[in-house]
């Protein structure tokens, strides 16, 4: 019997996408069991000094800058809009914050989306934490976000003390009495990512700089 | 040349499925794309259910020009669509350059760029190719056939909806994509 030649064509055309598909999705649950190498953790070098940058507020597109050595600890949020494990924490942060659990540092989320994006996620939408938009890319590139949610805790004296992300109550609580604790110099507090904590244990662990971004 | 706008046929409707079935995935995604092209502001509900909608018509698209390649008027339909992504590549890079179209949901990055106007124009041009009077015989295609390419043409679909949700999972979770 002959196949004919439009059949051929397409099954081998769907035959590829599939292969191609197959051969992602087969990478992706390497990487989340573990079995094949993923990237490291997103997030700068903890102990490191933060950098300053501009940014621009989304409700009245006037521009900041962000000073990190401003005597206070800041606790930055880079999340976006889109990105459902954002909204999961940006509404643990609204909470966090009316239950006073962010009094102690200067929280600002920074959006990479265009500020009408906003408009699509209640708790973005409701924040009432001070929002921004990153204006250059360098910023992304100088805190090494390569994933978003990415929280980075900065102690008053503008040293980056925590960074990956984080998703439950605990979490911000980690990374906002890493920011607010002081450290002796050298010393590093790098966070693990909150799904690899097992639960009931605190997911800030002092450490040397050299641990961090290891493989999962 | 006949084969080669079979090839064009078969590629645009397998891209269709793909998309489709990606953007489905991750409808709040194509959501903010969507509201982001539109002039005007809208609530958020009707950019899902556009959103929705574009994706869902994306993959029955797709579908049927796969599995009834003899119907003559689904090419002119696809060809009017991927004038369609070519008028949206001009517009977002006018508009709204550097930022994600979300084409393809999570399975790519693609922003509105010079390069993304060149796929959407090759695309179209394909298409195009697809619109030309192919001989009866060589798109006549029987029961079993038309089965076994609309069976096929949907687990592609699905298999791009499942991708996509495992790479939008793994980059919210911190794990890099490819």
């Amino acid at each position: 019997m002959r196949v004919p030649e439009y059949v051929a064509i397409a099954q081998w055309a769907l035959l590829l996408t599939l292969g191609v598909l197959v051969t992602l999705m087969f990478r992706q649950l390497g990487r989340q069991l573990g079995v094949l190498k993923s990237s490291p953790a997103a997030g700068p070098t903890v102990g490191a000094p933060a950098a300053g940058f501009e940014y621009a507020q989304v409700d009245t597109g006037a521009r900041e800058f962000f000073e990190p050595d401003g005597g206070r600890a800041a606790l930055l949020v880079f999340a976006d809009p889109t990105c459902p494990a954002c909204e999961e924490l940006v509404a643990v942060l609204n909470q966090a914050h009316a239950d006073g659990g962010l009094a102690e540092v200067r929280p600002l989320i920074l959006i990479s989306e265009p500020a009408s994006y906003l408009q699509i996620s209640e708790p973005f939408r409701e924040t009432p934490l001070p929002v921004g938009r990153l204006v250059t890319d360098s910023t992304r590139q100088a805190y090494e976000v390569s994933a978003t949610p990415l929280l980075v805790a900065v102690d008053g004296r503008g040293v980056i003390r925590a960074a990956g992300p984080a998703t439950r109550p605990a979490d911000i609580a980690a990374f906002v009495r890493a920011s607010v604790i002081p450290q002796p110099d050298g010393a590093t507090l790098p966070v693990l990512p909150a799904t690899s904590v097992p639960p009931g244990q605190d997911m800030v662990r002092a450490t040397t700089g050299e641990e961090r971004g290891h493989d999962r | 040349m006949n084969t080669l706008a079979l090839t064009a046929k078969v590629i645009v409707a397998v891209m269709l499925l793909v998309a489709g079935g990606a953007k489905l995935a991750d409808v709040t995604g194509f959501a903010a794309a969507v509201r982001l092209l539109v002039p005007f502001r809208m609530p958020g509900v009707t950019g899902r259910v556009i959103a929705l909608a574009v994706a869902a018509a994306e993959v029955a698209l797709g579908l049927a020009s796969l599995s009834a390649p003899a119907t003559g008027w689904l090419n002119i339909v696809v060809l009017g669509v991927a004038c369609g992504f070519v008028a949206v590549s001009v517009w977002g890079y006018a508009f709204h350059r550097g930022h994600s179209c979300r084409c393809f949901g999570a399975l790519s990055r693609r922003k509105f760029d010079v390069l993304g106007i060149a796929r959407a124009l090759a695309i179209a041009a394909a298409a195009a190719l697809a619109t030309a009077g192919l001989p009866r015989a060589m798109v006549e295609i029987n029961g079993a056939d038309r089965a076994l390419l609309l069976l096929t043409a949907a687990l592609t679909s699905l298999a791009a909806f499942s991708a996509a949700r495992a790479l939008g999972a793994a980059r919210s979770l911190g794990l890099e994509g490819p």
